[in-house]
């Protein structure tokens, strides 16, 4: 008897655990998504100081070191560091106290750097090669590359350079090309400090110079979460740069396309679930749609996406427009529809259809007049939640072609768009620093408002089922 | 069919109309289920007819070698069904233990308030759009994998299976305990009144007459596994090999489709006869997948109706 009860406990505790374990691990997917998507305060503090910045490397000459450096992409106009100077081409050496060898760097110390929502902290940049040295000249002597400096700039002359200098090392990275003379001083002057060690060859004679060509100023970075996320969900999207990113026209294209989605799969999985559930007579015909709308249901969106692109796109000449998306989400979303109103209209009373038809009502009229009306919150509960399927639905999307790279807002139906779930799609598969966090936020967003959207509809069902029962 | 006596329905003839139009609106409404599915297999017989004339069948069905780009061209699917049986495999393996066990709890052990909560959050988590488990599985569960198995690669089938698997743990449960909760309470109160302890009614008495409707739930849960795309798009990879490897990059059949669809081909390409050949055979599975499971918890619900 006590073997019995013991066995019988374990399984117990085993099917618990189980459920427990699921529900724990789904909860740390949401959880570890969201931490994920922190970064994004301090990313949009250094885009809201004016500066985008890009990754770029240099290969260290006679070795197979290459160092990482982060050069500014952008500076916009009347942003705080373009009061300071700073134009696109510089590289960013140093922000409070960090070298910056790679954008998140800068994101990072900007976001973990004591102090409340404004901080202000020490930024040191190298200007432009243009302005750094000036123009220079490459050649080369028995093979071997010599970069000359044509023409100094101001910047130089102050460094005592002179035209007529032929540039050879900087902190011990021969230089080799008139590009790559800037970057070994950018590289140079972020891993060994400034002033920094430049050997030239002036007048047939080998001369070292130090010297400290950096900028340096104080930036003011606003770190702000609800700024952060507000502009993330209300900006266009800039492609390039993960710190300028922009949620609007994903968002924008989502809500489109579930609109002519909607306007397509909801009077036709009404339709459709009002003929087989109140007048298809049970017959073999009916046995065969209830198969097939099954299938459908379970359709791979795959599929669904090839049929969409071959038959909207292609054969109707919609080509990758918002139409041509609404109508293939309406494929997918049309079979659940039916499944799901199906339901709603069975929760009606049978008695309430008898005592229309009693009355002398006729079937259209008991079904527009009465059972649509009694199963309407049913309705909305099934609509909700295929609608919500079809907003995290990114795949048949996908193989529609709609465009990964949309920068701007859908301004009608003919237009080409993008989708949220496209958006993470395309963000999560870039390698640079910066997308993994967008993508996060963009899941984050995602997320929530299909929480939201999922709650609601349960909530409704579960409301109407007890006074239905009660 | 029509239930109303004739003399009982005034100004008949403009209601009798309208009866008329709806009926026929409605019904149409109704058939589309059918036009749909004869269009789409209509479509993809003919859309892959270029590439059964070209391409020998046993090539197709039989070659280890997928390659559709490639000079000389080669369309074994061979790789890419050994990647969806692979990720698959791992799928269910996650999904099917985990999702009976949680149905068994909350449908024989949990409180009616602990069912109260857990049924709707289960199916809250079923809405969380596949794309995410993808970015899950990415970012979180390879790099996880590869501190314990260090040959893992970047992409690969191993994370995406599991992924998929934690995925379907929701749609499993929530079928399994739609089966379990139709398993008539007089057969629970049968073996009680036997003397059976909870665990033994469960094993010997409830799945076992509940069996054809968890093995339906187990084919959908397959159907869901197979079909897949976005999570292998992003952690498995797109490279076709063979024998398939889940520790290393695999393309399934979803995959290739994408692959080829974002390819930018001319419409008129020969390649796309290929993405048609895949598709119908995915969905010829998924059609004789989804039937049998169908009509096996039709029969199911019947018998204990």
């Amino acid at each position: 008897m006590r073997g019995r009860r013991t066995v019988g406990w374990v399984f117990a505790a085993l099917a618990a655990a189980a459920l427990g374990v699921s529900l724990v691990v789904l909860i740390v997917l949401i959880a570890i998504t969201a931490l994920q998507a922190g970064p994004i305060t301090s990313m949009r503090a250094v885009s809201g100081a004016g500066i985008s910045l890009s990754l770029r490397s240099l290969d260290i000459p006679g070795t197979r070191d290459s160092l990482a450096y982060a050069t500014v992409a952008q500076v916009e106009a009347g942003s705080p560091a373009a009061g300071l100077g700073m134009s696109r081409g510089d590289a960013l050496i140093e922000v409070g106290g960090t070298g910056v060898d790679r954008p998140s760097r800068a994101w990072d110390t900007v976001g973990a750097a004591p102090g409340g929502r404004e901080v202000t902290l020490p930024v040191a940049w190298m200007p432009r090669s243009e302005v750094t040295l000036g123009a220079l000249r490459a050649t080369s002597v028995q093979g071997a590359p010599r970069v000359v400096l044509s023409s100094p700039s101001e910047s130089a002359k102050a460094g005592a350079l002179r035209a007529g200098d032929v540039l050879l090392a900087v902190g011990g990275i021969p230089i080799v090309g008139t590009r790559q003379a800037w970057e070994a001083l950018v590289v140079a002057a972020r891993t060994q400090g400034t002033p920094i060690e430049l050997s030239l060859e002036r007048d047939g004679e080998l001369q070292v110079l130090r010297w400290d060509p950096t900028v340096r100023a104080e930036l003011r970075f606003v770190r702000d979460p609800l700024r952060a996320w507000w502009t993330f969900l209300t900006t266009l999207n800039e492609p390039r740069y993960p710190e300028r990113a922009g949620l609007l026209p994903a968002f924008a294209g989502s809500v489109y396309v579930v609109l002519v989605m909607g306007a397509v799969a909801f009077p036709l999985g009404i339709a459709g679930a009002v003929y087989l559930e109140e007048y298809a007579p049970s017959n073999v015909l009916t046995r065969v749609i209830e198969v097939l709308v099954a299938n459908l249901a379970g359709m791979p969106s795959a599929v669904v996406g090839i049929i969409g692109l071959e038959v909207f796109a292609r054969a109707l000449g919609a080509g990758r427009s918002i139409l041509a998306g609404g109508f293939t989400l309406s494929i997918l979303i049309l079979p659940m529809m039916i499944v799901a109103v199906r339901e709603a209209l069975r929760a009606v009373p049978q008695t309430l259809r008898e005592a229309a038809l009693a009355v002398g009502a006729t079937r259209w009229e008991t079904v527009r007049h009465h059972v649509l009306p009694y199963a309407l919150p049913g309705i909305l509960t099934g609509t909700i939640l295929s609608f919500s399927r079809a907003l995290g639905e990114a795949a048949p999307l996908l193989l529609l072609g709609a465009f990964l790279f949309v920068t701007y807002v859908p301004q009608g139906l003919g237009d080409s768009f993008t989708v949220v779930p496209l958006q993470i799609f395309e963000w999560a598969t870039r390698p640079q620093d910066g997308f993994a966090t967008v993508a996060a936020a963009a899941i984050v967003v995602l997320v929530a408002l299909l929480l939201v959207l999922n709650a609601v509809a349960i909530i409704l069902r579960n409301r109407f089922q007890r006074r239905w029962s009660g | 069919m029509n239930l109303i006596p004739r003399s009982l329905s005034r100004a008949s003839r403009g209601r009798s109309r309208r009866e008329r139009l709806a009926t026929a609106g409605l019904a149409t409404a109704g058939l589309l289920a059918v036009v749909l599915t004869f269009t789409i297999i209509a479509l993809f017989v003919h859309g892959s007819i270029p590439f059964v004339r070209t391409v020998p069948l046993r090539e197709f069905l039989g070659g280890t070698r997928w390659a559709p780009l490639h000079e000389p061209a080669s369309y074994g699917i061979l790789p890419l069904v050994g990647a969806t049986v692979v990720t698959t495999g791992i799928a269910l393996a996650v999904a099917v233990p985990l999702g009976l066990l949680s149905a068994v709890f909350l449908s024989t052990y949990a409180p009616s308030s602990v069912r109260r909560v857990f049924k709707p959050a289960l199916e809250l988590l079923a809405g969380i759009p596949t794309v995410v488990y993808g970015f899950f599985a990415l970012r979180f569960v390879t790099p996880l994998l590869q501190s314990l198995i260090p040959v893992l690669g970047f992409w690969n089938g191993l994370s995406a299976g599991l992924v998929m698997g934690i995925m379907i743990v929701p749609y499993m449960a929530s079928l399994s305990e739609d089966v379990l909760y139709a398993v008539p309470r007089s057969l629970w109160e049968g073996a009680y009144a036997l003397g059976a302890t909870r665990f033994e009614t469960v094993i010997r008495v409830v799945i076992p007459a509940a069996l054809s409707g968890i093995g339906a739930a187990f084919i959908l849960a397959m159907t869901r596994a197979v079909g897949e795309t976005m999570i292998v798009a992003l952690a498995a990879g797109r490279t076709p090999t063979w024998p398939p490897d889940p520790t290393q990059p695999l393309l399934t059949l979803t995959t290739a489709i994408v692959n080829i669809a974002t390819g930018d081909h001319e419409a008129t390409a020969f390649i796309w006869s290929a993405v048609f050949a895949i598709g119908l055979l995915l969905f010829l599975t998924t059609l004789v997948l989804n039937t049998v499971s169908y009509l096996v918890i039709q029969r199911f619900r019947q018998r204990y109706a």
